[in-house]
């Protein structure tokens, strides 16, 4: 056998070795939900359990589908709205910054801020702006608080996509006097398809998975999202640990079963953060 | 038509603005009627006991996270380089899917995992290795959440080398196999030299991340108010619950202008090469 070949197997060996560790907690969060009471208390949290049982999803389902159909509700839109808006913007930008580059220089700063600020520095003026304006405690507000992070966000993931349309296409339709409207739909629009889902599945999984934002802007329960819902399994008092995991995978089975289905799109959005269009 | 960005983008600087200005007020419990006072609530901000706590945690999750999470990284990203295309695609899955888990989940997973009976220890205890304890002294309280963090997010810096690595002229890769040169000499000596934008935007979002970890600390740590992972964030959290808005909100200006002054550098490194292209 050839040193080479002994050498690729090693780095596979090692490889495997780590993706074990790293899937861990993955495989305690899907066997331990399927435990009884009695194995939750006495077997640890690594061993498969030796009865399955679905009676830890029947105690939890009650107190999380409310939370479940609230956190649909609220994120597909803010997606939505956040991608197509924020690509709008980020054509907005991309026809400016050959004119003015000091303005571009200053949305791009602006759109990555609202991307990567602390959002729970936020935290007192947005209560009081949403007190003042009547959203507090409500979907609408939930809504309007993503939509302040994420709409951004979106923009500036667009800002990325859009300049890998090759220039001479856009270059042509304006020659031809379309409108920037129009250019914008017939031309940027379906072109960036693959960028737009990619920044759609990233702001619906952020958005989805935000725990903050429900913890401080919500007050009634039946407006609670997963994230919130979920923290009231997470142990302590009289809570056993296969509740807590059955709750844990109804909070996160949508993000992991879009992100094993689409999870390119999702890798797509997240590499163009660090690396623009290019690359994986 | 960039309207509705501009709007909400408008809307955030308003709040950050607005942080400012209740910062310079003694607004709290005891002052419902609030006063301008200066900086005076930086300075009594600076001698309590808890931000200091919060800002040497903060520091410690994020410093500490670029400093393993670099290296890391760079050992997982090497790993990965060198083998087939269908296998590192599922190993950056792998590396990646705690990211599209929410934080809070994540913390309720640990939690369990670091039961003294039920969780880890007890496969240790079956290796006979020492137990460790966790959640209950403040130092492996630290070092717990640390590894969970690390955990989270080396992903996106195995992510960000691998597009480095990956984006190197692959001519230059087959005339080093051709001088003979091994894996280790053409990731020394050729991959690591040209990543420079791997490191940069890693250590970038690994601190960014890293340094707006709520949900972790407040799971793990069941609520705001323990000690052990008091971080600028839940401290300016726990002081909006306790009532002292003028100290929270100027907790929340320090910690805006620390993430500024990553972000803004950041914002134009980004617009230079991905998005003029230069």
């Amino acid at each position: 056998m050839n040193s080479r070949l002994i050498k690729y197997i090693i780095l596979e060996i090692i490889a495997i070795i780590i993706a074990i560790f790293w899937l861990i907690p993955l495989y305690s969060m899907l066997i331990n939900g399927f435990k009884t009471n009695f194995e939750a208390t006495a077997t640890p949290v690594l061993l498969p359990p030796k009865v399955f049982t679905i009676s830890s999803y029947i105690t939890v389902w009650g107190e999380m589908k409310r939370p479940l159909i609230n956190s649909i509700i609220i994120a597909i839109p803010v997606a939505f709205i956040s991608t197509i808006f924020g690509e709008m913007a980020a054509y907005f930008f991309y026809v400016v910054s050959e004119r003015m580059p000091a303005v571009s220089n200053t949305g791009f700063s602006i759109i990555s801020l609202a991307t990567f600020i602390p959002y729970q520095a936020t935290l007192l003026p947005l209560i009081e702006l949403e007190a003042s304006w009547g959203l507090f405690n409500s979907y609408q507000g939930l809504i309007f608080a993503l939509l302040i992070f994420y709409m951004p966000t979106a923009a500036l993931l667009m800002s990325i996509f859009i300049p890998v349309i090759p220039k001479y296409l856009i270059e042509a339709a304006r020659i031809d006097k379309a409108s920037d409207w129009t250019v914008f739909w017939k031309v940027v629009f379906p072109l960036t398809i693959p960028g737009f889902l990619a920044t759609m599945i990233f702001v619906f999984i952020e958005s989805w998975n935000n725990f903050f934002m429900p913890l401080v802007l919500t007050s009634s329960p039946s407006l609670r999202l997963i994230p919130v819902a979920e923290r009231a399994f997470t142990g302590g008092y009289g809570t056993l640990y296969n509740d807590s995991y059955a709750a844990a995978v109804i909070a996160s089975i949508v993000p992991l079963v879009v992100f094993i289905i689409l999870g390119r799109y999702f890798i797509r959005g997240l590499a163009a953060l660090g690396g623009g269009a290019k690359g994986v | 038509m960039a309207i509705p960005t501009l709007f909400f983008s408008g809307v955030l600087l308003y709040l950050v603005a607005w942080n400012v200005y209740l910062s310079f007020l003694n607004w709290s419990l005891v002052n419902r009627v609030p006063r301008f006072v200066g900086l005076g609530t930086y300075s009594y901000l600076l001698h309590q006991y808890f931000f200091k706590i919060g800002a040497m945690h903060s520091a410690i999750f994020s410093l500490g996270l670029i400093a393993i999470g670099n290296p890391l990284g760079i050992f997982l990203a090497g790993i990965l380089y060198f083998l087939p295309n269908k296998f590192r695609t599922v190993m950056v899955s792998i590396f990646l899917y705690p990211l599209a888990i929410s934080m809070a989940t994540n913390g309720l997973i640990w939690t369990w995992l670091f039961n003294l009976h039920l969780g880890v220890d007890y496969v240790l205890r079956l290796m006979h290795l020492p137990a460790i304890p966790w959640l209950t002294t403040p130092t492996t309280t630290i070092g717990a959440l640390f590894l969970v963090e690390v955990w989270a997010y080396t992903g996106l810096a195995v992510l960000f080398y691998l597009a480095s690595f990956m984006g190197v002229d692959k001519s230059i890769i087959e005339a080093a196999r051709i001088d003979k040169a091994g894996g280790f000499k053409i990731l020394f000596k050729i991959l690591i030299p040209n990543s420079m934008n791997g490191f940069i935007v890693s250590t970038a979002l690994l601190f960014l991340f890293s340094f707006r970890l709520f949900s972790l600390p407040y799971v793990i740590g069941g609520g705001p108010t323990n000690l052990n992972l008091m971080t600028l964030v839940t401290y300016l959290y726990y002081l909006f619950y306790s009532e002292f808005f003028s100290a929270s909100a100027a907790t929340s200006v320090i910690v805006t202008m620390i993430a500024t002054a990553v972000i803004i550098p950041y914002a134009l490194y980004g617009i230079k090469r991905w998005i003029r292209r230069e």
